[in-house]
């Protein structure tokens, strides 16, 4: 219902004030001083004075911290110090935000289409060979870093085989501009809405692995979920009479067991999205691909203060609308819910 | 032992652990399931490996740049390239180092750090879940949902935002993650710290006068030492992946030091592009080995603990 | 009225309570640790970390309201189970936001 959503989406108020005030004590509490990290460690004490001055370094605590609170409801984050010197916070955000979107929406795509029929084919065909299978699978593809496993088929279907491309994001044939327009940064939407079929098709080819590789996690989580899920809904009463009026055991699973077991399983959807993204962090790096994760890292290396604060609370802002979505998606599933 | 413990020893919970493990099922549970028999054996090859390094490797050697010496850079394995170089077993990286000798000293550190890792987080949270689940209430209350709120965090973003505050370096990375785990433990001794409460024999003791420390350490930590255990090994091969995230982030081990994550990440560097696929592979094989080998010896140990878990 | 003074008292007394636990916690360390250090470099360390728990507070009290029935599944579902409910977590949330932010008034007080 309306109201329900309304609810949902002001809590994006206090997740927001939250990861905010978060940043501004981490940021208060880490070593270094701003104006030497912006400067460099050449600069004079004049100069450090100044700058001191410039960003209010100087003033009580609280008064930079409602100053920090004001620049933040309107995303103001000044400059980066480093990684994109002198530019606005918010035009690299601006950016590089689509690239991760994409990354973690393609690999949370592929993780939802194979780990939950993974999970029923392991519920339905329980203690079977295929069962065992995915588990063991799925113990595997927790167990394996993806910064191994990433190199690994970069090594084998990009560099030997030459099925893939190696790294970033789109192929150097391809300009933005002259062969797709850069409506939304997203490529494969992109490429799509300018209508060039080859240029969409060599950003999915780029895509594909890294976007397999951070799916493999989500996959793995889901399929647990769902086959546990799975076969407690087969214990309950509903299925049971089903079943004693004459139907199949395969048949009352998909029938009536598929869509109960699969609502508590949307819910971790989106707690599981942000470990997507912790993941995006690595894919990134590793793939070339140059999102706000790969940023993250640099900017928390280079102690780049007004980068990490914008990226903090950007990965916040990404989270929580994830899982207004996926509030949406339960209350059509399970209408009973809605208050 | 004391005499304290000998007469009391009809009392279940007071006998030691290994009398326990004995005369459990658990033992024979365990070693019944094949796959937890394979964990335990791939764990203990690479203890093997981890002191047979730090023994007989020389640190100098593997640590420093070999260029300029007559070994060459980026070599490819002995059996997999051209005759002359074959006596380094998995090639060499881009400063001529062996990458065999790096990758196995790499295992001491791993387990080294591992144990650190995971053997301080269990201790905080042994101390943080019994003092949760003996005064309860407020205390109880606040600690433990502090813990439910840190782990709903992905632990690679978490242990980031540490290392922010922290800086960088392998013992700060340590302690990012040692407070990262710290909650996972917190809730099984709580958890485990709970059921034995319940138990009115603790009640009596306490209405004999026993003061707090006593009644913890005789009653409950004995009860709780089988969900710890269970959960560290779950949890060392996780640490050990976080760790090497870390220093393939930049922001762990050192330039120079042969540990798993950051060899991985002179591989991907140096070897990516060019088809020197010996620089990533070996290491990130332990590595990946050696999280298996603890993911299913835990998998085996929670599953003979709990026969019900098994659905 | 009555109905508005039930929802918001115990609230607030949960609220009241760890508020003022954290100003005079604040005080007390900022003036404390202000003898072993720099007086204004205490301050600032007790202020960001009330603003660490604030944040952290907040954070988390959002996010059980937020995630609640995920995390309860999860732990449902995949783990040994636990006793973990959202009401729950939101007043502990709140005792933390609040002891947080007692200690940023109370760090500039003294």
């Amino acid at each position: 219902s309306k109201r329900f959503l309304v609810k949902r989406l002001l809590l994006l108020v206090p997740v927001l004030f939250g990861v905010a005030t978060l940043v501004f004590a981490i940021l208060h509490l880490a070593p270094g001083d701003p104006a030497r990290v912006m400067l460099g460690q050449r600069a004079s004490t004049e100069q450090l004075m100044q700058v001191r001055q410039d960003l209010g370094l100087n003033d009580p605590l609280w008064v930079q911290y409602l100053r920090f609170l004001g620049d933040a409801v309107q995303f103001q984050f000044g400059e980066s110090y480093q990684i994109a010197k002198g530019q606005p916070v918010q035009s690299v955000l601006f950016d590089k935000l689509p690239v991760t979107i994409e990354l973690a929406f393609y690999g949370q795509i592929l993780g939802i289409l194979f780990g939950i029929p993974l999970g029923v084919l392991s519920a339905v065909k329980q203690d079977s060979l295929a069962d065992h299978l995915t588990r063991v699978g799925a113990l595997t593809g927790i167990s394996v870093p993806i910064f191994w496993s990433g190199p690994l088929l970069i090594l084998l279907f990009s560099t030997y085989l030459g099925i893939f491309p190696t790294s970033g994001r789109i192929g150097s044939e391809f300009f933005a501009g002259s062969d797709y327009t850069a409506y939304t940064g997203v490529l494969t939407i992109d490429t799509l809405l300018s209508a060039n079929p080859a240029a969409f098709i060599n950003a999915v080819w780029h895509l594909f692995l890294p976007a397999m590789v951070i799916g493999v996690y989500a996959m793995a989580l889901l399929s647990r979920m769902m086959r546990s899920s799975m076969l407690e809904v087969v214990r309950q009463d509903y299925i049971r009479t089903a079943r004693a009026k004459g139907q199949g055991l395969r048949i009352t699973l998909m029938k009536h067991g598929f869509r109960n077991a699969l609502i508590p399983v949307v819910t971790v959807i989106g707690i599981q999205f942000g470990t997507l993204l912790g993941g995006a962090v690595l894919t990134e790096t590793i793939f070339g691909i140059g999102g706000i994760g790969t940023m993250l890292v640099n900017a928390i290396g280079a102690s780049d203060y007004p980068l990490v604060q914008g990226t903090v609370l950007t990965f916040a802002l990404l989270f929580t609308l994830v899982n207004l979505g996926v509030d949406v998606t339960y209350s059509y599933l399970d209408p009973r819910i809605e208050q | 032992m004391s005499t304290d413990t000998q007469s009391t020893q009809e009392r279940p919970a007071e006998r030691s652990f290994l009398d326990r493990l004995r005369a459990s099922p658990f033992l024979s549970e365990l070693l019944s399931n094949r796959l937890a028999v394979v964990g335990l054996f791939i764990i203990v090859a690479m203890l093997l490996i981890a002191v047979y390094a730090r023994l007989f490797l020389d640190l100098g050697a593997i640590t420093s740049s070999r260029l300029g010496t007559s070994i060459p850079d980026r070599a490819p394995p002995g059996w997999a390239g051209p005759a002359p170089f074959n006596e380094q077993l998995f090639g060499t990286d881009a400063a001529a180092r062996d990458i065999y000798k790096r990758t196995l000293y790499g295992a001491w550190l791993a387990m080294k750090f591992g144990t650190i890792t995971v053997g301080l987080s269990t201790l905080a949270g042994i101390s943080l879940g019994i003092i949760a689940a003996y005064y309860g209430d407020v205390t109880d209350n606040v600690i433990m949902r502090t813990m439910d709120v840190l782990l709903a965090f992905p632990s690679l973003l978490l242990a980031l935002a540490l290392v922010a505050i922290f800086g960088a370096g392998l013992w700060k990375a340590v302690i990012a993650l040692i407070l990262v785990y710290t909650p996972r433990f917190a809730r099984v001794v709580r958890g485990a710290a709970l059921k034995v409460l319940e138990d009115e024999y603790i009640d009596a003791t306490v209405a004999l006068g026993a003061a707090d420390p006593r009644v913890l350490a005789r009653h409950i930590l004995p009860n709780t030492l089988a969900p710890i255990t269970v959960q560290s090994t779950l949890n060392f091969g996780l640490a050990i992946i976080d760790l090497a995230a870390l220093s393939f982030l930049g922001f762990g081990a050192q330039a120079g030091t042969p540990s798993w994550g950051l060899m991985l990440s002179r591989g991907v560097e140096n070897g990516l592009l060019t088809g020197k696929w010996w620089m990533s592979f070996f290491p990130g094989l332990f590595l990946a080995i050696t999280v298996l080998g603890f993911n299913l010896l835990g998998d085996g140990m929670r599953d003979a603990l709990d026969p019900r878990m098994r659905d | 009225m009555s109905a508005l003074r039930a929802w918001a008292e115990p609230r607030a007394r949960i609220l009241g309570t760890a508020l003022l636990a954290g100003i005079v916690v604040g005080a007390v360390a900022a003036v404390s640790y202000g003898v072993l250090t720099e007086p204004r470099r205490a301050r600032t360390v007790v202020f960001a970390v009330g603003a660490l728990l604030l944040g952290f507070g907040t954070l988390g009290w959002s996010g059980s309201a937020m995630a609640g029935r995920g995390i309860e599944n999860m732990q449902r579902y995949l783990e040994t189970g636990s006793d973990w409910t959202e009401r729950d977590s939101r007043r502990a949330m709140t005792r933390v936001a609040g002891f947080g932010l007692g200690l940023m008034v109370g760090a500039p007080l003294l």
